[in-house]
């Protein structure tokens, strides 16, 4: 900045052209944002304290304030209750389990084993398919008469367990989803951490060796914090997609078996457009949108300490 | 010899894990390949048969003559995903270059805007949405989704993408400029050619992500010669009739096919870039 | 927002079916016949030109959503009858409106609220209501032709009616009826010849059944209940409620659980704990079970035969119809279901032009070709009683009838929403374990926040 002084008089006509010049390069992703997603997403919160529905639309009549009806509805049902527990359970299951899992794997391949590159290569197929046909992909898997997973629970319980379906029984389903998320979502999260590891110091980690440190310790002390803003970016966008997962709810459960099921996502397509009340499905909405803003912010305070550390 | 004895076991280990995941991760692959070679009365068998036993290319044949409207849904989704990474990677590097470069004075409430936008749900607005391109006109068409996509797709692109640019030393540009080039000029024929390889990850992820979408594509295309890849085997093969287990494999396996030979082509761009930015932002 | 009895009329329909079903074997229930004479039939032939149509002499666009036209084993039919259409009238393009089955609500109301409104749309019965109260579908005899209206039965009419105004005409009816499978009935050493008719027949039965295996050595399901969480499974659940003489809503809507309704979710648990319901199901789920040889009965739409055979062409040599069980002191009424085609509120041009093409569709022509060719079902038109194709149908023969025993359901704007609860509820007592008590209460509470 010091250069910048030495010049003070000419560089503030060049920043004010600077500013144009910049102000003209954002303006047209800034226009698309702003009436794509923030006016919607506004006038959905507006629609949250209304009480608004299918026919409002179709007639052109503005929703009435209907003095926070629909949250109180929401709440005192334990609808919304249920929901936030559900999303909170899942998105913290996928995204840790994703973690761990994407983190051996990448050591693995980190390490001096063969075949790394081809399986690097390989290993990303999950990845490019689409979402709703991974959901295919998977209730076919679960198939309850006929499915592979039924067949293979079958071998491994020895015989005992001849009815598995992971979808139908409230106790499960979560799981089920969990695992079809977990499997498009692993490759990424793993091609990451591998490049992040390939960047860590060797001179360090030789170093580390040679004062005794033995694989934990090098791990904990070296590899993690060197990787911390690979870590950082790759969990937070798993936050933030698993908390908006929808279609592949909507494909293989609909929120069912007894609303074990039952996330913001799918409450809030239900109430919008199941029950055809959008004021009822707005305020899902804000709720959720209002979570994600929460969890994502706890998040990066908690990981601001951890870089202090 | 016990440091030599525990390097090997450590290994062996290595490569048991290894296979377990890629088995998770690949298998399905697998079993929706080799079902879609089955008869539908022999994929209802179980115990099931791990390779087909008779093995046809039945349903094949039916998606490619009887049913190929699927082409339709193809060419639609290479146009809409196309132009929409096309357009986004423009906007975004746009957008990432001025946010790297230029410290305006509402930097951060942009920032802040764009951060703030990827959180938000699709459903949330897709009410307005709709009446919004309704009101321009736009609902039913591919530039309408387009639209709405490329609006989906920015934030994020925008962030990584000036992630790029910050790892670009500013020397450069400043030499550009004393030299005498215009800052258009800087942007274009300097800045650019050394952030390629961010480029081409923003475009391809813009891509794959667009590729993915349903709820966009189901709600604002109604005409079927628009309809894209998600939406249009929901509609074919989710239907409320029955399951035609073999075929929806089929679908599954020819919807996967281009998308993967693509991105396998590409991977080591994407794969680069991605990370960089990653690694960087 | 009620809407009146609807078995009344019903006996036209049943004088035929049952008339053809020769043996019959199923008794009229409750309904009496006078009415068919109270409704001065028009001897309209379907073919008759209405009134409006011969003015169609400007080109008209109008829009048709459907989301069959798309799906496998009804594409082609929809798809040639559209050329057909094209062929006759020159002057009439209909754009097709499509999305997938559980979208296409949505689809249309977001186009309405975009002010494109369609002019015609197919769907279920249970639609209708939505459409309603979205302030979009039209009274049906705003737009279609007076002899169709006078000639669909007044019974059926009322079933798509509000307030005693139809705002659309089914193409075709069918109660939620029993399909079974002959092979396996005689397998277990059962009369092929002789379903269950009430439900402890059924539950008599049902071992033998269950006891079976396929060829595989595959599990065979004794009876099948839809529970999965989609609106028709609710519909089909309210449909068994009725067959136990229960009610899910009284006449003006609101909730009332009955011993009925207590004794039909007592059924639902007895189903699932013996191993005989295939686990939270949806109809197609039921209809593969049905066509592999692993469902020996359940219940479904008369056009589920569709779904049926599209998985085993074979499948109609086992297959059979029956009436829908009788339960607890109730005498197997069930619930009607509906291919309907709802119209919409557009100019008078659109709207005759509307007018023709359901006549179209509704002619006898397409009608019987329909039943032929994609899937059997019952008529929604008088002057179409002797149709040849229902006559000559064996597999509609057994369920003769049952579609003059259909309990009217109360048109709530809320409708799908409440048979997910239902769905809801059946999860509870078999997959989640409940007590019937407990689930009912949680159903009520629940149903309570949807209904209001």
């Amino acid at each position: 900045m010091g250069k910048h002084a030495q010049v003070r008089v000419p560089m503030t006509a060049r920043e004010r052209n600077d500013r144009i010049f910049a102000g003209a390069l954002l303006l047209p992703s800034v226009l698309i944002t702003v009436i794509f997603i923030l006016v919607p997403v506004a006038d959905s919160v507006i629609k949250s304290f209304l009480d608004f529905k299918v026919k409002n639309i179709i007639s052109g009549t503005p929703g009435s304030w209907n003095h926070f009806g629909n949250y109180i509805k929401l709440f005192s049902s334990g609808r919304l209750g249920m929901a936030v527990a559900h999303t909170l359970v899942f998105v913290a299951a996928v995204v840790i389990a994703q973690f761990i899992l994407g983190m051996i794997l990448a050591l693995i391949l980190n390490s001096d084993i063969r075949f790394t590159r081809f399986v690097r290569s390989i290993m990303m197929a999950p990845w490019v398919v689409p979402t709703i046909i991974s959901g295919l992909i998977w209730m076919w898997m679960y198939q309850p008469q006929y499915g592979l997973l039924k067949y293979l629970v079958g071998i491994f319980s020895g015989g005992k367990m001849t009815d598995f379906a992971i979808l139908n029984d409230p106790n499960t389903a979560l799981l089920g989803i969990t695992i079809a998320a977990l499997w498009k979502q692993i490759p990424l999260t793993t091609l990451l951490l591998v490049s992040g590891l390939t960047n860590v110091s060797a001179d360090l980690l030789e170093a580390a060796t040679i004062d005794g440190a033995n694989g934990v310790k090098r791990f904990v002390y070296i590899t993690i914090p060197s990787i911390m803003s690979v870590i950082k970016i790759t969990v937070s966008m798993a936050i933030i997609e698993n908390f908006k997962q929808f279609p592949l709810f909507w494909t293989m459960t609909g929120g069912g078996p007894d609303n074990a099921t039952t996330t913001l996502a799918i409450l809030s397509y239900r109430e919008a457009f199941v029950s055809n009340n959008l004021g009822s499905g707005a305020a899902v909405t804000t709720v959720w949108m209002l979570l994600m803003i929460v969890v994502v912010f706890v998040y990066n305070r908690v990981f601001k300490d951890v870089e202090m550390n | 010899m016990g440091a030599r004895g525990k390097k090997k076991i450590w290994t062996m280990a290595e490569y048991l894990i290894l296979a377990v995941i890629l088995l998770f991760l690949l298998f399905p692959l697998y079993w929706v390949l080799m079902t879609s070679f089955k008869t539908n009365m022999e994929a209802y068998r179980f115990p099931p048969t791990m390779v087909p036993e008779a093995p046809n290319v039945n349903s094949y044949i039916s998606l490619f003559t009887e049913d190929n409207f699927f082409f339709i849904y193809y060419k639609n989704n290479f146009i809409v995903s196309g132009i929409t990474a096309a357009v986004t990677l423009v906007l975004a590097v746009m957008s990432g270059y001025a946010l790297s470069r230029f410290k305006i004075r509402w930097n951060r409430w942009i920032v802040a805007a764009f951060l703030s936008a990827q959180m938000f749900p699709i459903v949330s607005r897709m009410i307005s949405l709709y009446d919004l391109l309704g009101k321009i006109h736009l609902i039913n068409t591919r530039a309408g989704l387009i639209l709405a996509l490329t609006a989906a797709m920015l934030p994020f692109a925008i962030t990584l993408m000036a992630s790029f640019f910050d790892g670009i030393p500013r020397e450069l540009e400043e030499a550009a400029i004393v030299d005498g080039a215009g800052r258009i000029q800087t942007l274009f024929q300097i800045v650019m050619p050394l952030v390629k390889s961010g480029m081409v990850a923003v475009g391809i992820y813009a891509f794959l992500m667009t590729w993915d979408d349903y709820l966009h594509a189901v709600t604002l295309i109604q005409n079927d010669s628009l309809r894209t890849l998600s939406a249009g085997v929901a509609l074919r093969y989710l239907g409320e009739l029955s399951y035609d287990w073999s075929k929806v494999n089929t679908i599954s396996v020819v919807g996967i096919l281009p998308i993967m030979f693509l991105f396998f082509f590409f991977q080591k761009y994407m794969v680069k870039g991605l990370v960089a930015g990653a690694v960087k932002g | 927002m009620k809407k009146q009895t609807l078995a009344l009329v019903m006996a036209a329909i049943m004088g035929l079916t049952t008339a053809c079903s020769g043996s019959g074997g199923q008794t009229q229930g409750t309904t009496g016949a006078p009415a068919q004479a109270a409704e001065p039939a028009k001897e309209a032939e379907s073919e008759t030109k209405a009134p409006a149509d011969a003015e169609i002499t400007e080109p008209v666009t109008i829009k048709f959503a459907n989301y069959a036209v798309l799906e496998a084993g009804y594409d082609v039919y929809w798809n040639q009858l559209l050329e057909e259409f094209a062929a006759e009238n020159p002057n009439i393009t209909v754009e097709l409106v499509t999305a997938p089955y559980g979208e296409i609500v949505n689809t249309v109301i977001n186009m309405a609220g975009g002010g494109d409104m369609v002019d015609l749309m197919y769907g279920e019965l249970d639609w209708i209501p939505t459409m309603v109260e979205a302030g979009m579908a039209a009274p049906a005899a705003d737009v279609l032709s007076s002899e169709l209206m006078a000639d669909i039965y007044p019974s059926i009419l009322e079933a798509c009616s509000i307030d005693g105004v139809a705002y659309g005409v089914p193409m075709y009816v069918s109660p939620f009826l029993l399909y079974y499978n002959k092979d396996l009935f005689e397998k277990a050493g059962l009369d092929p010849e002789a379903p269950p008719t009430t439900y402890e027949e059924m539950l008599e039965m049902a071992p033998k059944l269950a006891a079976l295996t396929t060829e595989d050595g595959n599990k065979v399901y004794a009876f099948g209940l839809t529970t999965a969480s989609v609106p028709v499974s609710g519909a089909c659940l309210t449909s068994s409620i009725h067959n136990f003489g229960g009610t899910v809503l009284d006449a003006e809507g609101s909730l009332a659980i009955d011993q009925g309704f207590r004794d039909a979710v007592a059924m639902w648990k007895t189903l699932h704990e013996s191993g005989y319901n295939p686990e939270n199901s949806k109809l197609k789920d039921l209809r593969n079970l049905f066509a592999l040889g692993q469902l020996a009965m359940y219940y479904d739409q008369s056009w589920g035969f569709n779904g049926v055979k599209s998985i085993n062409p074979d499948a109609a040599d086992f297959i059979a119809s029956a009436a829908p069980l009788a339960g607890g002191s109730g005498s197997g009424e069930s619930v009607l279901q509906a291919g309907t085609l709802m119209v919409m509120n557009n100019d008078d041009a659109r709207k005759a032009a509307t007018a023709k093409l359901v006549d179209f569709i509704l002619s006898e022509d397409k009608i019987s070709e329909y039943f032929e060719t994609v899937t059997p079902a019952y008529p929604s038109r008088q002057s179409m009683e002797e149709l040849q194709v229902v006559k000559d149908s064996a597999l509609l023969a057994g369920a003769a009838g049952s579609v003059g025993k259909v309990k009217p359901v109360t048109f709530i704007p809320t409708l799908s929403d409440l048979n997910l609860e239902l769905c809801t509820l059946a999860q509870a007592v078999t997959l989640s374990g409940k007590d019937v008590d407990t689930a009912i209460a949680e159903f009520e509470a629940s149903a309570a926040n949807v209904i209001q």
